[in-house]
């Protein structure tokens, strides 16, 4: 079903590709300079990031790392991949103890997960899809980027495919037809690159990162216009396994989350992320996110 | 060949120069070459050193994403690979897939993605790993991709190589203006030595121009160059010349000096006798005056005789002044300068009992555009000369004839005959080595006159015995051109 619509797969046919090398050595030198994770009485706690946004700020994740280590009283260990689907494996399988995952995957995965937190981003815990185009391109609506050549996040994003693979679904299309090629860029920033160079005519990006970027690389956003965007979907949460429902740092996770405006180093991390916090929200906030994948179910 | 004889004809102090600098520009013209054709060689070969570590890169980060036909990836990798070649300065890359068809262009928008690839890719490349087109100033090299020995794409890269171009450039201005500067400063350097080199010779040569119109100067001790030796040697070698050439002049005129004082001497001798000779008579005119002065008779020819006696010793007197006496040397000649002459010369003839043959043909005018001093100098030397080689008895002669233009003078003796050296003085081109001898000094004084007056001499033997010395002079013009007028 996540493979619909995904004609270059990255984890078909070869089985490594450079950037999980250089992720896996990444993760593995972080494993070394842990001492806690090895031989110590209890394991460091695992927090999975997904290529969701901002990746590879080192700065964002020393702050991040930093701050979840003093207050869930435990080494952290930050684990990213390279695909949603690689960090989404390692949290259903329980490999992980949390990770903030996209809400596509969540609401797959709803009954092996628990909610911790949902971002808040201007007062709510909502963001949006956004439908891109180069800059000088004229086009009233989503319908005028027809047999374009697409630039998808990831398969397993909400705003960065599913969103899209709805609304064709919702028109009686396929991504496959109605584009003329689409491919796969694994990251929201990747997106707009390949719309800014032209490599792709139109993208599907998340709103939120699309936002940040607006501030952080203007240069790049000015090359590009949004197009459509979407209704207020629910933040890509952080969840933790049901399997670690009863980790006591899953719960000072959650206390950790929600009260990172009250420590200057959580404070740092909200304005590098450029949130206002996090939040305790219920499931039913992803049920328009559900809706979505049904819809995709129905049509195809 | 015009243009070597106009070449030649050029002052050396700036053929040389020329030449240096002609000689500079073509080294550095042959050196010029050669650096630039080995520059470019250098260049080329890190050109393709670097196209080949670009493509060796770049191959190595697309080939998994060219397998998979991930597009984003591939243009990732030229993304961030245009920025860490900066050197090579890649202007576009393309990278196909197996089909030929376009995965990814550093520039989608020029070269869209999963577009056919522009014909011209596939025909600009050479045998080189780089192939460079000078009209666009761009590379092109070209790479197959292989996986386990199947292709499955080809990178085909385009570099700008302006900068090698204006490295060229600017090394070949470098090389020009650096050969320029260095040639005029050898061809500087080279004007400013010769002229060094050949200033002595022009000193030298403006005092020999000098010396040839008569005024030889020694060459000033502050113009010898102290350190050049061999200049300085013949500076001094030249003013060694003119000193003995001064010293010469003066032995000769002091001889010169001497030979008439000792004419002088025999003149003087010749006067005195010739004024003694009435001097008896003159006294025994007075005795019979004091004696027999009442007598009408005897007193009227005892006073005739001292009259004649008188006017005698005045016309002797009057032609030795009118010899030796400078100022009165330079006006025209008349036939009584020859009268005197013959005069002057009487008692010398008749001390050696001599007869003179005496023809003087004279056209009539009162006198002639000649000065007469230094002919009867001349002619008195001759006579002179013709005396004291003819035995006693024997028979000196004299022809003067005025022509149009000239006036002819023979003086003939009854001598053994002028030895060649001697006569020499008188006719040759150089008479220095008879004068140099102390010998004919007398002949000598009327060759300086004839010389000066612009004449010229011979001689010949008489038939019968004896030389005949003839001196033809010619008529001053100017003073000639007063004459006729």
């Amino acid at each position: 079903m996540r493979n619909l619509g995904n004609p270059h797969r990255a984890t078909d046919g070869v089985p490594i590709t450079r950037r999980d090398l250089i992720t896996t050595a990444v993760s593995g030198a972080a494993a070394l300079f842990a001492p806690a994770a090895l031989g110590a009485e209890e394991e460091s706690f695992k927090f999975g990031l997904t290529p969701v946004f901002l990746s590879n700020d080192l700065e964002l994740l020393g702050h991040l790392r930093s701050y979840l280590s003093a207050m869930i009283g435990s080494q952290v260990e930050l684990v990213t991949r390279r695909t949603y689907q690689e960090i989404t494996a390692l949290l259903v399988s329980g490999q992980i103890q949390s990770a903030w995952i996209c809400g596509y995957p969540y609401v797959q995965f709803k009954a092996d997960l628990d909610l911790v937190a949902t971002p808040v981003w201007h007062g709510k815990p909502l963001y949006q899809s956004y439908l891109i185009a180069s800059v000088g391109r004229n086009v009233d609506d989503w319908t005028g980027l027809k047999s374009d050549v697409h630039a998808f996040s990831d398969p397993d994003s909400n705003s960065g495919f599913l969103v899209t693979r709805a609304l064709l679904a919702e028109n009686r299309q396929l991504p496959g037809n109605f584009f003329s090629r689409s491919f796969f860029t694994y990251g929201h920033r990747n997106v707009i690159r390949a719309v800014a160079s032209g490599l792709a005519q139109s993208g599907s990006v998340d709103g939120y990162v699309y936002e940040v970027m607006r501030e952080t690389e203007p240069d790049l956003v000015k090359q590009t216009r949004i197009v459509r965007k979407s209704e207020w979907l629910g933040f890509p949460p952080i969840a933790s396994p049901k399997s670690a429902s009863n980790d006591r740092r899953v719960k000072a996770l959650q206390q950790a989350l929600i009260s990172m405006e009250d420590d200057a180093e959580g404070r740092k991390v909200l304005a590098l992320l450029r949130l206002d916090g996090f939040a305790a929200t219920d499931p039913s906030l992803f049920d328009a996110i559900a809706a979505k994948v049904g819809t995709v179910r129905q049509f195809g | 060949m015009k243009l070597l004889r106009r070449f030649r004809s050029i002052p050396v102090s700036y053929r040389v120069p020329v030449f240096v600098a002609l000689l500079m520009v073509v080294i550095s013209a042959a050196i010029s070459e050669r650096v630039l054709n080995r520059l470019s060689r250098t260049q080329e070969r890190f050109l393709d050193g670097l196209a080949e570590t670009y493509l060796d890169g770049l191959s190595a980060a697309v080939v998994p994403a060219v397998l998979r036909a991930d597009v984003w990836e591939v243009f990732d990798a030229l993304d961030r690979s245009s920025a860490s070649y900066k050197s090579l300065a890649p202007v576009e890359t393309v990278v196909t897939g197996p089909d030929g068809r376009v995965l990814a262009a550093s520039d989608p928008n020029r070269i869209a993605t999963y577009s056919e690839l522009p014909a011209d890719y596939l025909n600009r490349y050479g045998p080189d790993v780089v192939t460079i087109d000078e009209t666009r100033l761009t590379g092109f090299a070209r790479r197959d991709l292989a996986y386990q020995g199947q292709p499955i794409g080809t990178i085909h890269a385009t570099f700008d190589v302006s900068h090698l171009f204006a490295e060229r450039r600017e090394i070949l201005v470098t090389l020009l203006i650096t050969n320029g500067v260095l040639a005029s400063l050898f061809a500087l350097g080279g004007f400013v030595l010769v002229r060094q080199m050949i200033g002595p010779m022009r000193v030298l040569e403006d005092h020999m121009r000098s010396a040839a119109h008569g005024a030889a100067e020694p060459i000033s001790p502050r113009e010898i160059p102290a350190g050049d030796s061999e200049v300085a040697g013949l500076f001094r070698g030249y003013n060694a010349l003119v000193h003995a050439e001064r010293e010469r002049a003066n032995f000769a005129m002091q001889l010169a000096e001497e030979e008439k004082l000792s004419s002088l001497g025999r003149l003087a001798s010749g006067m005195a006798h010739e004024i003694n000779n009435p001097l008896g008579g003159l006294f025994n005119a007075l005795d019979t005056l004091k004696t027999h002065g009442e007598t009408p008779g005897v007193r009227d020819t005892s006073i005739s005789l001292i009259e004649r006696g008188l006017a005698g010793i005045r016309d002797v007197v009057e032609a030795a002044l009118a010899t030796y006496r400078p100022e009165r040397s330079q006006r025209p000649m008349t036939a009584a300068d020859l009268e005197d002459v013959h005069l002057l010369l009487k008692p010398e003839l008749r001390r050696k009992r001599q007869r003179l043959d005496w023809s003087v043909v004279w056209n009539g005018a009162p006198e002639l555009p000649i000065r007469g001093g230094p002919v009867r100098q001349a002619v008195l030397n001759l006579l002179l000369n013709a005396s004291a080689v003819t035995p006693e008895d024997g028979t000196v002669s004299l022809k003067a004839m005025s022509a149009e233009d000239r006036l002819h003078i023979e003086i003939g003796d009854q001598g053994s005959g002028m030895p060649a050296d001697i006569a020499g003085i008188l006719i040759d081109q150089d008479p220095g080595p008879a004068v140099r001898a102390g010998r004919g000094l007398g002949l000598w004084m009327v060759r300086r006159v004839v010389d000066d007056l612009g004449g010229h001499a011979s001689i010949a033997l008489k038939r019968g015995g004896g030389t005949a010395v003839t001196l033809i002079i010619p008529f001053d013009s100017e003073d000639a051109k007063a004459h006729a007028a």
